[in-house]
Formats: C-alpha cells, structure tokens, sequence
C-alpha cells in the first residue's frame, strides 16, 4: 500500500515536471483556448458598440429606433465588464493552474467546461431582451428599472458558471496541497485563489439581489426595497472591478518581472497584497453608494475610511514594482537615479502593455481616491467623470495588461511562437491605445467637470449654453473611440494570428522565482479559512448597519420601471 | 515592545474625549467596536507586563485557564445592556470600563491563549457564539427598549451585528473541524 502511495506521489511529481517541460496539456490548452476566443470575441463586439456610443455621444451619428442608445450601452456594458473580463481572468488562470499545479484534475476541466457552456448559455439568454429592448437597464442592472425576467434569469446562469470555475480551482488547489504537505501554493495559484474566493463571495450578494428581482420582474411581488438592491449590487459591483485588477495585478508580480529579466519581489509582501485586497474588497461596494440617500454621514463617513484602506495594498504594489524595475535594470547595467529605465525592454510589447498599463493605474487610483472622497464625490457623481475613471483603470490599467498577457499566453496554449512581426504589431497596437484612451478618458473627466452627465445618448438640452459648450470635448469621444476601434481590431488579429497561424514551437509560461537570498515565508498565509472568516467579519460590521436600516426603516417599496 | 507602545497608544486615542463620544454615540459601534479595541489595546500591551512580571503569569497563570476565565467573566459583564448604560451615565463605571476591557481581558487573553490546549480554544469560541447567538436574539426580538441611551432600531442593528459575528465564528468552527492542517504540512 505504501509503496503504491509512494509510486503515485513520484508518478505526480513527474507529471507536475513534464507539464512544466513540455508545456500545457492540449485538453487544458484547448479550455483557455475557449474562454480567450470568447473574451477576444467580446472584445471585438464591445469594442464596436463603444465606437457607436462614442459617435453619438459627439453628435456625430444618430442611432436608429431599433438599436438606441441605451441598449448599446447595456449590451457594451455586458460585453466588456461581464463576458471579456471573466472569461479572460478564468482562461489565464485555468492556464496558470495547470502550468502551475501539474495539470488540471480531469474532474476540474469538466467543471470548468460546464461553468463556459453555463455562462454562454446564461449570456445568451441576457443577450436576447437587450436586442428586444426588453432590457435597457445597463449593465448596472439595480432596480427601480426592470427589464424582462429572461434577462436577470440569464445572469443566474452566468453566476452560476462562475461558481463552477470557481470550486473547480478550490477542488485543484486543495488536492495539490495535499499532495505537497508543508509547501506554498504557487504564486499565480495564490492569486488564483484569492480572485475565485472573491468571485465566489462577491457574487453572493448580487444573487441575492436577482433572486428578489425575479418576482417583482414577473410581477409576482408588487414592489421592491431599491435601497437593498442596490447596496447588493454595489457589493458585488465594486468586488468585481478589483477582481480584474486583482487578476492584472497577478502579472505585475509574477509575470513582468520574469519578462525584464529579473526576480521577484518579495514573496511575502505580494501574499499580503493579495490578502489584504480579498479581506477589504467587498465592503468597498459602498462608495459607489455616496451619494444615496438612506445612508447616514456617519456610514458613508466610516466607508470612506474603508476604501481608501483598499488603496494601501496598490500603494505597496507601486512599491515592489518600481523596486523590481529599478534592481533588474541596474543589474544589467543601468545608471544614473532614473537612467536606469534605459536598460528596460522598451521593444518588448509583452512589457511595454502592463508597464503602461502600471502607469496608468497613478491617476486612475489618484482619480478613485477623489471619487471616494464625499465632498469631491458630490461633484462628479452623475458626470462622464465617472465614465472617465473607469476606462483610465479598466481600459487601461487592466485591459492593457490582458492585453500585454495575450502575447504570451496564446502562442503558450497553441504551442506557437511571438514572431517579431506580431510583436512590433503588438508595441503599435500599445501605442494606438494608450493615445486613443488618454484622449476618450481625459476628454471625459473634463467635460465631467463641467457637468457633462453620464449614462444619456446626446443632447442639447435645447440647445442650452453650458451643454453646448460640452460639444468640444465630446469630440474628443469620437476620435479617441475611433483610435481604440482601430486598437481593437489589431488585437483581435494578432490574438487570432497567434493562435492559428504563426509558428509552430514552444513558449514558455513565464513565471519569475524570488530572489536568492529571499527570506522564507512564514506559514500562517496559507490560511486562506482564516482570511475568509475574518473576510465575512469585516463584511458583517460594514453591512449589518446601513441593511438593518434599510430593512426596518423601510420606504413604501418601488413598483418596476421601464423608463425607455 | 514596540506593540506595547502602540496599544497604550490605541488605548490614550480611544480614550479622547472626540473620539469616545463618536464611538459611543451609536450602540453597535460602542459595543461591536470601542469595546474589542479597548481589547485589543490590552492584547498589544500584554507583552510589556508579561516581560515586567514573568512570574506573576507564571505562577497565576500557569496553564491559562485562570487568565482566560478573567477574560470571558470580563467580556460577559460587558455584554450586558444594562452595564453600557451605566457606562454612558457614571463616570466611575466608564472609567472602568477603559481599565477592565485592556487590563483584564486583553492582557490576560494574550497570556492565556498560547497556553490553552485546541479544544479549550474551541470550546471558548463555541461558548462565544453561543453567547452571541443568544445576545443576537435578545437585541433583535426583545419587545422592549434594554438601553435608556439607545433607541430600538439601534438595538435590532447590534442584535444583527451578534448573530452576523456567530456566523462568522459558525464557519470558523465548522472549517477547523472539518480541516486536518496535519495533511497539509
């Protein structure tokens, strides 16, 4: 009996050196291959709808009745923060858990194979009433406005294929653990945790949410408690945001140190980033909710406090970043107090995209203290600020590191190379979308400041003074969304090139080890029991005040509203 | 002994007059908050007496248990409604309540709890969440207002408050019990 434990311990161990050798297994590849073409795919479409908005939001185009304003907006919304970002995030770290872990368990790629087939099924079921206009709700999809049941009963499924994934890399990484008694798990498979404990408990409150729409979507309930719904969708709402930040931020530490040339940075420090950001996360759902009514100042003023805490880790993160620049470069050689940045692969668009990406992650977190700030909240709250921050720090700061992964994780699970051609494309393809979003989202925070409101199609308001003045800076929407189309399209050839066309031959995963002379990590990270209880603590004492409120204070319920 | 430093830091800024009133002025962040952070303060402070006064803990503490009865008869007292009236409205009794939270929960919890076995860990936790369960019921369904200084609705959110914590401490429980760490590491 023990030599067949022994045997089968060896036989893992091979498997786990061979997979790293010879590269992803092809029933592993042809699971990341799945989920990237679908994120690529929405990308594509989303990219598409986004122009159009751009345009109409200029001035320049008038969308037809059969296809307004408001049902681009949602089905952009769906397609880009929904579809692309998880399917991307489950893809790249599916393909980090093989590579990481010694393969998927064949009962793990079957619960991530239904998980896909879920979420395109509950995805195609949501799709279908926004083409209707049964659902032009946005993607922020609380009530007073309803859209047509089949819609929220679609996202159920999309929920529900991400709790597959989910569980699935739980069952992977308990079983390694077991395996490897005394060891960390893998960096890229910590991160991995961290973001599925976050998917999974970040979506809970939002499937409480949809659970009492459905009635009052029917009708089967007459109304609905809105201040309930929507603190639960912003429990979700925010968690979600950081969850692709959280994935991003996996590839700064773990992956763009290896591209330089270097080492990691400490190993200890980056698990507590990674703590740290699932502990705080989902209780950063009420900045969203500053200017509520229903909420005490005392609340608001509590969780203001709670999220600029969420700002701490990116700041450590800033650190170790710039350190491991810093100490790769004057490693090969670079000088000088800032000269060193010289001896960085500038060329290389595997680094160029997530370095740009870091940078612009300073005013993208700067602009996100201020939103979070009350006073500075009330001025741009309902403004294309908003709609600013968030394409300076998810169309860039994460799409670009998605972006920048892309080039290397798909010739990885096609066993193909990065030609110097895709590359070069890949560095222009970086340049045109750094312009192309510097412009839309620059443009979009000033016109915000004067006053531009966000989530409408355009408008004079009978041709007003102050709306008028806004039409210069809406240009700019059109122009910078047109340099983002041109973006877009290249980067879906280039993923689609390198998945199909280019070269036979082998990539490697690149994950960086820690240096030398690191010092060991103590155990107590591994807790991950630990972290989540004290996780559900934290969100008990940030919820358990404004929901009991809610709840026993209650204002007559809000009957449906279809406002379009 | 820096932590030290820290927690009489804590326990001085706790103790701010601002600082108090704002804490106190709602029911569940008098109890839920101002009070384990008065805890806590005495848990970082621990260590200055435990390396001033090694014998002392040595010879009344020996194996914990009578530090941690000191803790749970401190934290019970504290539980009670009446005891965070009385708080509000004697001085002498919020002046307690500033010495008893660090002095006699915090530092003996500190001292205590590396010298329990596991199950006696468990054992508090599960007294606490039954304690809390119990206080979570009282606060929520209780027909009456309990604290002259609270209103009900102040009263139902920190029952909610204990049976979200009991929650807490539910899946802490059932996750150790159901972990082998051994097959770990």
């Amino acid at each position: 009996m023990e030599t067949i434990i022994r045997n089968s311990g060896k036989t893992q161990v091979f498997r786990e050196k061979a997979n790293k050798v010879m590269g992803i297994s092809l029933e592993d590849a042809r699971l990341t291959k799945s989920y990237l073409s679908v994120a690529f795919l929405a990308i594509l479409l989303g990219g598409m709808l986004g122009l159009l908005q751009g345009l109409n939001r200029a001035g320049m185009l008038e969308l037809p009745v059969w296809l307004n304003y408001y049902q681009v907006l949602t089905a952009h919304g769906l397609l880009l923060v929904v579809v692309l970002s998880a399917f991307f995030t489950i893809g790249y770290f599916y393909a980090g858990l093989s590579h990481t872990l010694g393969g998927l368990l064949p009962k793990v790629r079957k619960m991530a194979w239904i998980g896909f087939w879920m979420k395109i099924f509950g995805f195609v079921l949501a799709v279908i009433p926004i083409l209707m206009n049964e659902a032009s709700v946005m993607y922020t999809f609380y009530p007073p406005m309803a859209a047509s049941p089949i819609f929220y009963i679609g996202l159920v499924f999309i929920v529900l294929g991400v709790w597959m994934c989910a569980f699935g890399a739980f069952i992977n990484v308990a079983s390694w653990r077991k395996r490897n008694p005394g060891q960390h798990i893998p960096i890229l498979s910590f991160f991995a945790t961290g973001v599925f404990v976050l998917l999974f408990f970040g979506s809970l409150p939002v499937a409480i949410e949809v659970f009492t729409i459905i009635p009052w979507a029917f009708g089967w309930v007459e109304t609905i408690n809105v201040m309930v719904a929507r603190t639960l969708f912003w429990a979700f709402g925010h968690t979600l945001v950081n969850i692709w930040y959280l994935t991003a931020v996996s590839a700064w530490y773990v992956i763009v140190p290896k591209i330089i040339g270097g080492r990691r940075w400490s190993d200890l420090l980056t698990r507590i980033v990674v703590i740290a950001l699932v502990m705080m996360n989902i209780t950063g759902g009420f900045h969203h909710q500053i200017i509520d009514p229903g909420i005490s100042e005392p609340v608001k003023y509590m969780h203001v406090f709670m999220s600029l805490a969420i700002g701490f880790p990116s700041l450590m993160t800033a650190y170790a970043m710039f350190a491991v620049f810093e100490r790769t470069a004057r490693k090969k050689g670079g000088r000088g107090l800032v000269g060193w940045y010289k001896k960085l692969p500038w060329g290389d668009v595997r680094f160029l995209a997530p370095f740009i990406a870091m940078a612009a992650f300073i005013p993208a977190g700067a602009g996100g203290i201020v939103q979070s700030t009350n006073q500075l909240n009330q001025v741009v709250h309902n403004t294309m600020w908003i709609v600013g921050h968030f394409h300076l720090t998810l169309g860039m700061s994460v799409v670009m590191t998605f972006f920048g992964i892309s080039y290397w994780l798909v010739p990885y699970v096609s066993k193909r190379v990065l030609t110097p051609q895709i590359n070069k494309l890949g560095v222009i393809q970086t340049i045109i979308w750094t312009i192309g979003m510097v412009i839309m989202s620059g443009a979009m925070h000033w016109v915000g400041l004067l006053g531009s409101p966000r989530r409408t199609s355009y408008s004079t308001y009978f041709d007003n003074a102050t709306a008028l003045s806004w039409d210069p800076y809406l240009f700019f929407l059109a122009i910078g969304g047109t340099l983002l189309m041109i973006g877009v399209l290249i980067q879906v050839y280039a993923v689609f090139y390198l998945m199909f066309f280019a070269p036979k031959g082998n990539t490697e995963f690149p994950v960086a080890e820690v240096e030398e002379d690191a010092a060991p990590t103590p155990r107590w990270t591994e807790r991950w029991g630990l972290w989540i209880v004290c996780m559900l603590v934290l969100v008990g004492m940030a919820y358990v005040i404004p929901l009991v409120d809610f709840i026993v204070n209650a204002p007559p319920g809000s009957p449906p509203y279809k406002t379009w | 002994m820096k932590q030290s430093g820290y927690g009489f830091l804590l326990l001085l800024a706790l103790m701010l007059p601002p600082v108090s009133n704002l804490l106190e002025s709602i029911m569940i962040t008098h109890m839920h908050m101002q009070m384990p952070m008065l805890v806590f303060a005495g848990f970082l402070m621990a260590k200055f007496f435990q390396k001033r006064f090694p014998q002392f803990f040595e010879k009344w503490n020996e194996n914990g248990l009578p530090g941690i009865l000191l803790f749970t008869i401190i934290m019970v007292y504290w539980s009670l409604p009446r005891t965070m009236d009385e708080a509000l409205t004697m001085t002498s009794v919020e002046a307690f309540k500033f010495f008893s939270l660090p002095f006699l929960a915090g530092v003996p919890l500190r001292d205590s709890w590396r010298k329990l076995s596991s199950s006696w860990k468990h054992a508090l936790i599960i007294f606490f969440t039954v304690l809390f369960l119990g206080m979570g019921w009282l606060y929520i369904w209780s027909p009456v207002q309990l604290c002259n200084n609270y209103l009900v609705i102040e009263q139902i959110t920190l029952g909610w408050g204990f049976i979200t914590t009991a929650f807490a401490m539910v899946v802490y429980l059932v996750y150790s019990y159901f972990m082998d760490f051994s097959k770990y590491e």
